[in-house]
């Protein structure tokens, strides 16, 4: 059984440029230049023995200018998740899917698109996938105001009691400001 | 309202005492609030010795209880709910959240406050309300059926036009719920009012 260490030697032994790090027991992070993934991810698949895909998460670095992709592969065997971390340029953010390797990578990427707006080519199916009357910038980047939003958008009730003073109401006054400006 | 409606009958009294005696409910149960319903339901608070049941379709249902927030997407479901059910109804909101947002208040995906959507007849405050104070919510809204002020199904049919225009804001276009809400006004001869 392989331990992590194998699993750094064997990655950095293929791509050089790759800088790798044991994060914690059975945890290995990878940070790749982003042309080298399509190609790294096949490997993990076909030869290294990583054929489970857990999930793509996207990281906004709003003052790098730069969004991050993590792909998590999972072996059964090794019982190791190997995070591969690459960059892209914020500014109409556009990656590789990597659809034909793994199908269910369709939904990871058509919800990060939905979320962060990057744009997966080959993935033939981008469409709204859970804010389906969403119609705004896509909601879980960094410069996305969500308060500031939902102040303008939605219409929140003036509650007044006799007992409560307006000073003693802060989250009241905090709306009450946000949708004066 | 006319003059006319206003005025009740003694038949009309009978009909609102007993129609407040046999409530069926339709919990929509999309936040977390829902987990005071079972206690509520079952045998230590006993919902049933007031004459509330618990029921599975919105055809059949009196109660609209919606527990906890939504977002816009389960809000067309509510909607689309709503109009199904068969009048008289009423809506009961559940918890902080339906009344101003709750804790979702700075929310992109939550609507705040549900009775810009549709009428609602009583609120129970809380994060979450206890089933002691739905049961004196039901209690409360026992009491306004039978003496014929629960006529917050109404308003629905009176100022259709706003609750659709807020609608249709929220959902950034116009919706189709296949409810004829309009011949329903006119079988319940009710006028429009400018709201």
């Amino acid at each position: 059984m392989t331990n992590e260490q194998d699993i750094i030697n064997r990655i950095e032994a293929a791509y050089p440029d790759a800088v790798c790090k044991k994060k914690q027991e059975r945890r290995v992070e990878a940070c790749l230049p982003p042309d080298r993934l399509f190609d790294f991810a096949g490997r993990m698949q076909s030869h290294w023995n990583f054929p489970h895909l857990s999930a793509i998460s996207c990281v906004d670095w709003i003052n790098e200018g730069e969004f991050e992709l993590v792909y998590h592969f999972w072996s059964y065997e090794e019982k190791i998740l190997v995070s591969a971390k690459i960059r892209i340029p914020r500014e109409e953010a556009r990656f590789i899917s990597i659809t034909e390797l793994w199908q269910p990578a369709k939904f990871f990427e058509r919800d990060i698109h939905e979320m962060f707006g990057v744009v997966f080519e080959g993935n033939d199916d981008l469409e709204k996938y859970i804010l389906t009357e969403w119609e705004g910038p896509p909601p879980m980047r960094k410069d996305f105001v969500t308060r500031d939003f939902a102040n303008r958008f939605y219409h929140f009730k003036e509650y007044e009691a006799e007992w409560m003073g307006p000073q003693q109401n802060p989250q009241a006054a905090d709306v009450q400001g946000g949708s004066n400006e | 309202m006319s003059e006319k409606l206003t005025q009740r009958t003694a038949w009309n009294r009978v009909l609102d005492k007993l129609s407040g005696r046999s409530l069926w409910m339709l919990h929509y149960c999309t936040g977390c609030g829902a987990i005071e319903l079972p206690p509520t339901m079952t045998g230590r608070f006993d919902m049933e010795r007031f004459g509330i049941h618990p029921m599975v379709t919105p055809r059949q249902a009196d109660i609209l209880l919606i527990t906890g927030y939504l977002s816009v997407k389960t809000l067309k479901r509510v909607i689309l709910t709503y109009e199904q059910m068969q009048s008289p109804k009423w809506v009961v909101g559940f918890g902080s959240c339906t009344i101003n947002g709750g804790m979702y208040w700075n929310s992109y995906a939550t609507v705040k406050s549900l009775d810009q959507y549709m009428p609602v007849e009583l609120y129970i405050a809380g994060c979450m309300p206890r089933p002691e104070a739905i049961i004196s919510s039901f209690n409360e809204l026992i009491d306004r059926i039978g003496r014929g002020e629960a006529n917050s199904w109404k308003d629905y049919y009176e100022n259709y036009d706003f609750y659709r225009k807020n609608q249709e804001h929220v959902f950034g276009g116009p919706i189709n719920t296949r409810t004829d809400v309009k011949s329903d006004k006119e079988t319940f001869r009710i006028q429009s009012a400018g709201k």
